[in-house]
């Protein structure tokens, strides 16, 4: 059936059910995805997918929810069901809304036709190359760990019943390698990845030549003393340390006394050297956007400003809760999920240091290239962290050797004001969820470090 | 879900390039989600996922497509795409499907969809009033309340029909206790492959007055010391120890790859001689368990670990043709949008012999580690981690002041030797785990065991 009418339909049938203002909510996607292993290629995966997602606020004032995969007339009448029946038993205060637009969108090119034009075997070649590459850089190469190339397309079209018919299309692009080196019994991995949708960038040698080279480094690895330590935070690794923490800068946790940056509006959260942003239309951001899961149209926000809280994010609730302008901040994870609070492209601005700059002030430290375990050893709430780390000892300026084995603990709100220096290097991680974040290389006052 | 005609004919267009299996994988699935916070419901999402996968092997080459337009125009399109990257000549493959059944073990009772929303929100409600009026510290309580009724179909071009429903609930909740401007949470929660008779026989309040208690004692909790030490692991959601540092190796993912720490250790000592390590997808009712995997096979109970020698391999058909070796029906998937692999299902540490007062007695220092969180590893380094919710000192061979903010870590060869005693209380707990397949419901479990050495991960220092 097409669109058209089916949005029709649903909204025909949400009116005669009860519903007030409504929404759909349209995804069309299409991905690809391919791994080789040992020359061979071991996944080659395709998918073609809709969903479509209603809400609505019915005669209680309150926003019901459902979602289907079923893009047919069939699909409505449970559609419709499922919404009013969570409406029923919604019990939240706050007043809800379907956006009435205003304002401009900012016209953002998210979408690179050029790249459709890359045919599946290019991407094979690619993840074939990298793996014979980074065999043939050093003997202890043992195996690719994992050696993928992904890729998606999206179209996004929402549209209510006060007004609002926006879309936005996007497609983009993501290599991931993990290869793995053997020396006797010590075998180590190490990972990097390219993202965007200029396949030029993606150049399969380089993405094996920078994980072998972390991997080679790490072989021989040791822990160090128990004891607190200087440390060097990766650029990569310190976006995935912040990524567990930003919740705390959404206004409904804050609103829900689950931040403990609550009241702190106007203060001083972290060393006047850190300002944090969140940039919908950063340029080949990966998560840029002209408008949110609910319509509203997005701009560039200054949460943290030389060390001050400027502002939470917002979506249209919480904004009216707070009295201000929604940030642009409503997103949806996927057209499954209920609108939620999350950032776009959200980093820390780079600083002037050069990364052998920030190492050459360490007479003895950590340089940390990597934190495992942030889903479970990290606390958003208390904001304490004690995570399994990796990475090299600083002696001198210089770094020394390979060091695993080791956890190092803090508390996301100390680290705030104990960023002393920052880098120029800014880095994403892999995007999840609507957002990625990104940080350049930060030097830590201290962490606590248990090892030996 | 579809015709035995159409799915016939889908088989053979998979087939048509020279692949020499083919399978049809098929996902009707009713989800509800609630979320409390505060005491009130704030959100309400239910949906209806819907969709067909397609798989093509050709020797150990994979192909997977899916889609959710099931059409059998569209689908015969999917599966000749999938089968274009397939090189070959249609073999002569005559496909005669048999529907296979199987006895039912997770029979249920009460369908999520027959009961009324504010029975949903009942169990919330009392979660949340358990919580709350714990005590004047805890100063924010969530809850959620999830069902889904997953009804799935898999063909294959052995002539494979099987068919299954599986219906799981689960209820959990989360405290945040406020001292001195500390923040600090706790959790509990209890999910099983049951209709929602579960909640007839589990008192809910319990899990709510439990989550409130963590949060409590973690908001006084002196920092944990680093270092390494003894460490006495209790039991049910403790055996996430076995499933990082040992479990997750054991997969075909990363086994039939020879990128796992455990390729090549088949029939040796690779465990303590007290450790005999299973996972087992026939717990009737278990939040991990299903009447088959998601490749159609019945699950079955797979000995890992015997007296501390490998057994066996968690395998599912790509990594047995890679190994050589049958499947144990161990492919999963979260959904038709994965393509399973080998994945865990109720993995736990068998019960031994020791008292949980001797284990203490004869650990005069150490970590005891009440309440788990969660963990990772790195099967190829066997590097693992996993964070402790509650923890205790032990001093003199006795429990002493709590202590928060504890990560363990370790390597899996290494801590499955150091595991030098194991407790006679086995029990279980729930989990979501997550890798290449998705994430998908798993139990973990053990009795008590100590470990006699593993660093311990705190933020006060060494002591």
């Amino acid at each position: 059936m097409a669109t058209e009418q089916l949005m029709k339909e649903i909204f025909e049938a949400g009116k005669a059910a009860g519903f007030g203002d409504m929404e759909v909510y349209i995804d069309n996607s299409k991905s690809f995805e391919t791994m080789c292993f040992e020359g061979e290629i071991t996944k080659y995966a395709l998918s073609e997918e809709a969903g479509l997602a209603f809400r609505g606020i019915y005669s209680n004032g309150k926003m019901g929810y459902a979602y289907t995969e079923l893009m047919a007339a069939t699909a409505i009448p449970q559609l419709i069901e499922n919404a009013k029946s969570n409406a029923e038993v919604v019990e939240t205060e706050e007043e809800v809304f379907i956006y009435e637009p205003k304002g401009e969108y900012k016209q953002l090119s998210l979408y690179n036709p050029a790249y459709e034009e890359v045919t599946n075997e290019q991407k094979l070649d690619f993840i074939l190359e990298a793996e014979r590459h980074a065999k043939s850089l050093d003997e202890r190469v043992f195996r690719t760990a994992y050696n993928l190339f992904m890729e998606g397309a999206s179209d996004v079209q929402i549209r209510n019943t006060k007004g609002l018919d926006v879309s936005q299309k996007n497609n983009y692009a993501v290599a991931y390698f993990m290869v793995m080196v053997k020396d006797g019994g010590d075998q180590k991995t190490a990972a990097k990845y390219i993202m965007g949708n200029d396949f030029k960038v993606f150049d399969p040698k380089k993405l094996a030549e920078q994980a072998v080279e972390e991997a080679l480094g790490k072989l021989g690895a040791s822990p160090v003393a128990s004891k607190a330590y200087p440390i060097i935070l990766q650029n990569k690794t310190a976006a995935d340390l912040i990524k567990v923490f930003s919740p705390n800068f959404s206004a409904e946790r804050v609103q829900k006394d689950l931040s403990q940056l609550k009241g702190k509006l106007g203060e001083t959260v972290a060393n006047p050297i850190v300002t944090v942003l969140d940039d919908p239309h950063l340029e080949n951001g990966i998560e840029s956007r002209s408008f949110d899961g609910e319509g509203v149209a997005t701009k560039p926000n200054a949460l943290v400003e030389e060390g001050v809280l400027k502002t939470f994010m917002h979506n249209l609730k919480t904004a009216n809760v707070d009295g201000v302008e929604p940030t642009g901040n409503g997103v949806k994870a996927s057209f499954k999920s209920s609108v939620g609070i999350a950032p776009s492209n959200f980093y820390v601005k780079p600083g002037a240091d050069s990364f052998e700059t920030m190492i050459g002030r360490i007479e003895n430290g950590l340089y940390i290239t990597e934190l495992q375990g942030l889903h479970s050893g990290a606390n958003p709430v208390s904001g304490d962290f004690s995570l399994q780390a990796n990475g090299f000892l600083i002696k001198n300026g210089k770094i020394d050797r390979g060091v695993n084995q080791i956890t190092v603990a803090g508390n996301f709100y100390t680290l705030l004001t104990d960023i002393v220096n920052i880098g120029d290097d800014l880095k994403f991680g892999l995007p999840g969820g609507g957002s990625v974040y990104g940080a350049p290389t930060l030097h830590i006052r201290e962490l606590v470090v248990s090892g030996e | 879900m579809l015709d035995k005609r159409v799915v016939e004919d889908v088989i053979l267009a998979a087939l048509s390039t020279g692949a020499d299996f083919a399978e049809v994988f098929v996902e009707n699935k009713y989800v509800n989600n609630l979320a409390m916070i505060g005491g009130r419901i704030e959100q309400a999402n239910a949906g209806h996922d819907y969709g067909v996968g397609i798989r093509v092997f050709n020797g150990t080459n994979s192909v997977y497509a899916y889609t959710n337009d099931s059409s059998s125009e569209n689908l015969i399109k999917v599966a000749k795409n999938a089968a274009v990257s397939i090189k070959g000549v249609a073999k002569d493959l005559g496909i005669s499907l048999v529907k296979k059944d199987h006895s039912i073990i997770h029979n249920i009772r009460k369908f999520p969809r027959d009961i009324a929303k504010q029975d949903k929100v009942a169990l919330l409600r009392t979660g949340y009033e358990a919580a709350k009026n714990y005590a004047d510290t805890i100063t924010q309580v969530t809850g959620y309340y999830l069902d889904e009724d997953q009804q799935i179909l898999i063909a294959n071009s052995e002539g494979l029909w099987a068919e299954d429903r599986r219906v799981r609930t689960r209820t959990g909740f989360s405290a945040v206790a406020t001292v001195n401007g500390e923040m600090q949470t706790g959790g509990a929660n209890i999910g099983e492959h049951r209709g929602f008779e579960l909640y007839d026989t589990v008192n809910i309040a319990d899990y709510g007055k439990e989550a409130a208690r963590i949060a409590t004692t973690m908001a006084t909790a002196d920092l944990c010391p680093s270092g390494k030490m003894p460490v006495v692991i209790d039991n049910a959601f403790g055996g996430v120890i076995f499933h990082e540092a040992c479990g997750h190796g054991l997969e075909a993912t990363s086994v039939a790859k020879g990128t796992s720490v455990y390729t090549g250790k088949m029939g040796e000592q690779i465990a303590s001689s007290v450790v005999t390590a299973i996972d087992d997808g026939t717990i009737a009712h278990a939040w991990g368990s299903n009447h088959i995997d998601d490749e159609g096979i019945p699950t079955q109970k797979n000995v890992l670990i015997e007296n501390g020698v490998l057994k066996s391999y968690l395998i599912d058909r790509i990594g047995g043709r890679r190994m050589n070796m049958a499947p144990t029906g161990s492919g999963r998937r979260q959904s038709y949008k994965y393509e399973p692999t080998s994945r865990m299902s109720n993995t736990y540490i068998a019960a031994g012999d020791s008292s949980q007062e001797e284990i203490f007695a004869k650990t005069q220092y150490g970590l005891y580690a009440k309440t788990m969180g969660g963990g990772s590893v790195n099967p190829a380094t066997g590097e693992f981690n996993f964070a402790v919710q509650e923890g205790y000192m032990i001093r003199d061979g006795k429990i002493a002041e709590p202590v928060r903010g504890a990560t363990l870590i370790g390597t899996g060869l290494d801590v499955l030797k150091k595991i030098d005693m194991v407790g006679d209380n086995l029990a279980h707990g729930q989990g979501m785990c997550g890798s290449l397949s998705g994430s998908i419901p798993t139990n973990v479990g053990q009795p008590m065991i100590r470990v006699s050495e593993l660093t311990v991960g705190g933020r006060k220092g060494a002591e």
